[in-house]
């Protein structure tokens, strides 16, 4: 029981909850000492050199009042230590971070430490402790571990966990599977390793390195204990962020910015005019400002090939290491923002070539923010009125019971963003939340109506509705809602004398906005 | 009307749905000893229903067999009221007597699901000649007694429960689950079996029982509808025809707020409720619009929280709505801009919301073809398939928020895919909103079939709505697998859509 409990908290990283679940109280599980055996003889301890145990606190920030920060808690790992005396850990780990430490395995020796650079699309962070001779100290006895990137199929590798002393803990797995599939953020899918086999559990539990003679293959994103299904962050998506890391300026992971249709079904195929063998997939969406739209690539369109290697109708290329593989691969994991990408397709029956650079969407460039870690919510509170801008973390909040009505409302416009974008709009602001002020009598029950206008300028995002909180008139602010009851008033004057009265009242309100 | 979700509330007929209450005897006045032999309520009879409810998943199949039980009582010359409720799905409909444990078969004259009530007669009338017919009173006053007679749980014979008037007020009705009309709030103990019979006072019927909470969420909580809404119903059917409610069809928010009063140009007198949505195709779609200020209906002034004083009680607006008929007019005092204007405005049911609430007495539509079912979006269909999908749960939720009903009156949904080699590859897309097929936009089932007879190309393409990829079939393989599915599966007819 106990032990099924510890793994789901392994499993919960990456496939089930957002990334801001701690594993609170893993570390203090404990485990039966050692018995010594009968006979005398120490038993030999095996460490590694190249880990480290990272503990790290993490506190969010409340999403659904934004100008607090929720209870901090506590998350412990196992950091690969890299050369230049830099540990890698998953994103996950760094997520919300307020206080990051390594520790040494075996003397229980800690340093403080800082974030490099993360990436929680790709779930991997490096931390660095600032150069001192405690740092230099720390390091000493510390090796590099390098990055092997040659995994195959059938490959046996293993996770390694370091028990109270720093004992190493070893779990051998086999490689079953090479796929791709989302991490713990929204998005397109990276490389997964997948394995079987049953991994014990130990204390760190949120970062764990999986080796192979002595290389980091990959790290643990999650351990599914009922189906002993473990899956891995593999060393080619690794190289990838360290690569990018190591250039000076990081640049994430390029995408191409459209979705596939798989052509298995030969009606369609017949419908699409494709002919039984060969290969290609239909685009059904190109997504506006991405790689694919600007090398000219147009929904309807058969993709037939990526970069030369040929994409079959299920949408996989074969990789030369893996085997068939998803296509998505071959621009995020193979390829480099700015890297020239050459694809061919089909358009009215012609073979066309594209060429084109390719590009990442970052998370600013959504409508609705994929995830928000490390800061607060953007927001304004004006005389009670609370308004943001609408985020996935935002929604995933609400429990499925909760998902009627205006949750239901919003989840669909995160869904569906493009009538939202064409009308110029760069982020979804809308009212969260009313607090009880007298400015606000009569609102006090509202809360997710989208805004369209304020004071008669029309709101892009939170800037717009801050600065047009400027331009009342007549004493009066004219908020113009989507939704039920469409319009709410609220005089201007009173609005600024309840914003004073909410600085530091009940609702210990520190600041009436967060527009960083 | 006010849309509102009812939770706990459950209807009191035994039926598969629902609760129900059954009939009681004449009434005697109050605190005197009934002798069930004398005759005084023998108008108060059992009703005993056999029910076939409808299977939305398989729709060409007969349904599920159930049966109920519920009281109803004589008003005139072999017509029985009772609930809407409790006969509705019914396919035999027996009537018995307290002192007669002989059954008569009846069957509905009319019945009014967004009131609640029905209208029933025995085939054959001539067992009841003799009987006396329940007169009805007005609205009881708060705190008066009332006694609640029917056919609950608890025993077979009449039973007679006694409580006071707790409330008076505008209530959902769980019947529909959309609708909302005056509901009177009685302390008798009102139970499954209740339903459809009198609430007498002073040997008058004051209401007829129809709905409470289950025991876990209230207690002592019972509702009848009251006489102005059986009236209204009576009134309606003496054409021969039911016209249902008419709606203004427009959602009121209360100005409480200073700078809105002020904005809006309501005066310190708390008259005038804000316009905070307006039904294009309702009652008022051409007149009102958001941000204006309804300031009286029919003269009675509207207060900031959208209630009016009306026969001495404060109610919804709505209510003064309730008590028309299709086709009569309101008029209407209201401030646009801050000009005050009046208009006189003919009432009218507002359709869209119909397909929003439970739908009885009715065989499902579908039309199947290739293995596709195609069924028009209701609440039967959505509590039936459980629907998870998105756009379908969107579309349904919003289809009067975001005037969805405009476009597409009677949205249609690909409900399931049933298994063969022409359309193996599709099945992922069940519970899918259909968009359009073969180049016709379909806003309701109908165009489905008329879309499927258009054969000018070699394929049935069908576009989903918020899916990304058409569904097609290629026609000569479709036509082939239809009559092959039709067999595997055991469906004998391919389309039903209605009797027209």
């Amino acid at each position: 029981m106990k032990l099924s409990q510890i793994f789901l908290f392994l499993a919960v990283g990456a496939a089930t909850l957002p990334a801001q679940t701690a594993l609170p109280e893993a570390a203090k599980k404990k485990r039966t000492p050692a018995a010594p055996e009968a006979a005398a003889v120490p038993q030999q301890v095996v460490q590694s050199n190249s880990l480290v145990k990272v503990n790290a606190t993490s506190q969010p920030y409340s999403l659904h009042m934004p100008w607090q920060k929720e209870t901090p808690s506590g998350r412990r790992g196992l950091g690969v230590v890299l050369s230049g005396n830099r540990v890698l850990v998953t994103g996950q780990m760094v997520a919300d971070a307020t206080y990051i430490e390594l520790e040494l395995p075996t003397t229980g020796q800690k340093l403080p430490a800082k974030v490099l650079a993360v990436d929680y699309e790709a779930n991997l962070a490096l931390l660095e402790s600032a150069p001192s001779d405690k740092q230099q100290a720390f390091f000493a006895g510390l090796k590099p571990m390098a990055v092997d990137s040659g995994t195959r199929i059938e490959d046996k590798v293993d996770i390694l966990q370091t028990g109270r002393v720093g004992e190493l803990i070893k779990s051998e797995l086999k490689i079953g599977k090479v796929l791709t599939r989302r991490y713990n953020v929204e998005g397109s899918g990276f490389l997964v390793y997948e394995a079987n086999n049953i991994v014990r559990s130990e204390a760190n539990s949120f970062t764990l390195p999986v080796v192979k003679g002595g290389k980091l293959v990959g790290l643990l994103l999650s351990y599914d204990s009922k189906n002993q299904v473990t899956t891995i962050l593999p060393a080619p998506i690794i190289e990838h962020f360290l690569k990018d890391v190591a250039d000076g300026s990081y640049e994430g992971f390029p995408s191409l910015g459209m979705e596939l249709q798989s052509t298995l079904d030969e009606q369609f195929r017949e419908y699409l005019g494709l002919k039984p063998d060969a290969p290609g997939v239909l685009i059904s969406m190109v997504m506006k400002g991405g790689s694919a739209e600007k090398a000219g690539m147009k929904k309807g369109d058969i993709l037939v090939a990526i970069n030369g290697f040929a994409i079959d109708s299920r949408g996989d290329y074969k990789d030369p290491q893996f085997g068939a593989l998803s296509s998505s691969h071959l621009v995020r994991g193979r390829a480099y923002v700015g890297d020239k990408v050459e694809i061919q397709v089909i358009r009215e029956g012609k073979e066309v070539t594209l060429n084109g650079e390719l590009t990442r969407r970052k998370p600013d460039d959504y409508l609705v923010l994929p995830y928000l870690f490390d800061k607060g919510p953007r927001y304004v509170l004006m005389g009670g009125l609370l308004f943001q801008e609408l985020s996935r973390p935002y929604l995933d909040a609400f429990g499925e019971d909760q998902r009627g009505g205006a949750i239901l409302r919003l989840s669909r416009v995160a869904s569906h963003p493009d009538k939202y974008e064409e009308e110029g709009r760069k982020k979804l602001v809308f009212l969260s939340l009313v607090l009880p002020t007298p400015s606000a009598q009569g609102y006090d029950k509202l809360g997710g109506q989208v805004v369209n206008k304020v004071n008669g300028t029309a709101i892009k995002d939170l800037n717009e509705l801050a600065d047009a909180f400027k331009d009342a008139k007549d004493g009066v602010h004219v908020i113009e809602l989507k939704d039920f009851p469409h319009i709410l008033y609220l005089d201007s004057f009173n609005a600024e004398r309840d914003n004073m009265r909410l600085l530091g009242g009940a609702y210990r309100i520190g600041s009436l906005k967060r527009l960083e | 009307m006010n849309i509102r979700p009812l939770l706990s509330l459950l209807a009191l007929a035994l039926l598969p749905s629902a609760l129900s209450a059954q009939p009681v005897p004449a009434p005697p006045a109050a605190n005197q000893a009934i002798d069930t032999a004398s005759g005084a309520w023998e108008g108060i009879v059992n009703i005993d229903v056999s029910v076939l409810v409808p299977d939305y998943r398989e729709p060409w199949n007969a349904g599920q067999p159930s049966g109920g039980s519920g009281t109803g009582f004589l008003i005139g010359k072999n017509r029985f009221l009772t609930n809407a409720h409790v006969v509705s799905n019914a396919t035999r409909i027996l009537i018995r007597t307290t002192n007669d444990p002989e059954p008569h078969p009846a069957k509905i004259v009319h019945i009014a699901h967004d009131c609640d009530l029905a209208l029933i007669e025995a085939e054959d009338g001539s067992h009841f000649d003799k009987l006396k017919p329940l007169d009805f009173g007005g609205i009881p006053q708060l705190n008066t007694e009332v006694i609640a007679i029917g056919y609950p749980i608890g025993g077979d014979r009449i039973s007679v429960t006694r409580g006071v008037v707790s409330r008076i007020d505008f209530r959902p009705y769980s019947h529909t689950s959309v609708d909302s009309h005056l509901a009177i709030q009685v302390d008798a103990a009102i139970n499954p079996g209740n339903s459809g019979g009198p609430v007498l006072q002073e040997g008058k019927v004051v209401g007829v029982a129809f709905q409470g909470f289950s025991g876990r969420v209230a207690q002592n909580v019972g509702y009848m509808i009251p006489v102005p809404v059986i009236k209204r119903f009576l009134k309606d059917i003496e054409d021969g025809r039911y016209d249902h409610y008419v709606d203004l069809a427009a959602s009121d928010f209360p100005i409480e707020n200073p700078a809105q009063a002020k904005a809006l140009g309501t005066g310190s007198d708390g008259v005038g409720v804000m316009v905070g949505d307006v039904e294009p195709q309702g009652s008022v779609g051409d007149l009102l619009k958001i941000g204006d200020v309804i300031l009286s209906i029919d003269d009675n002034p509207v207060m900031n929280n959208g209630l009016v004083r009306f026969e001495g009680e404060l109610m919804d607006m709505n209510e003064i709505v309730e008590r028309k008929f299709a086709g009569d007019t309101i008029k209407l005092k209201y401030m646009h801009d801050g000009k005050k204007l009046e208009a006189t405005v003919t009432l009218k049911r507002f359709d869209p919301y119909v397909r929003l609430g439970a739908q009885y007495n009715q065989r499902p539509r579908y039309i199947v073809n290739a293995g596709l079912v195609f069924q028009p979006l209701d609440r039967n269909l959505m509590d039936a398939h459980q629907m998870r999908d998105d756009t379908v749960n969107y579309v349904f939720d919003n289809f009067l928020t975001d005037k969805l009903y405009v476009e597409r009156p009677e949205p249609v949904v690909l409900t399931n895919v049933l298994p063969d080699e022409v359309n193996t590859w599709i099945t992922p897309y069940a519970h899918s909103v259909v968009d359009e097929i073969n180049g016709v936009k379909i806003k309701s089932l109908k165009d489905v079939q008329t879309a499927l007879a258009k054969k000018d190309k070699p394929f049935i393409e069908i576009i989903l709505l918020e899916k990304n990829r058409p569904l097609v079939l290629k026609r000569e393989l479709a036509e082939a697998a239809h009559k092959r599915i039709m067999q595997t599966y055991n469906i004998l007819e391919d389309t039903y859509l209605g009797d027209e």
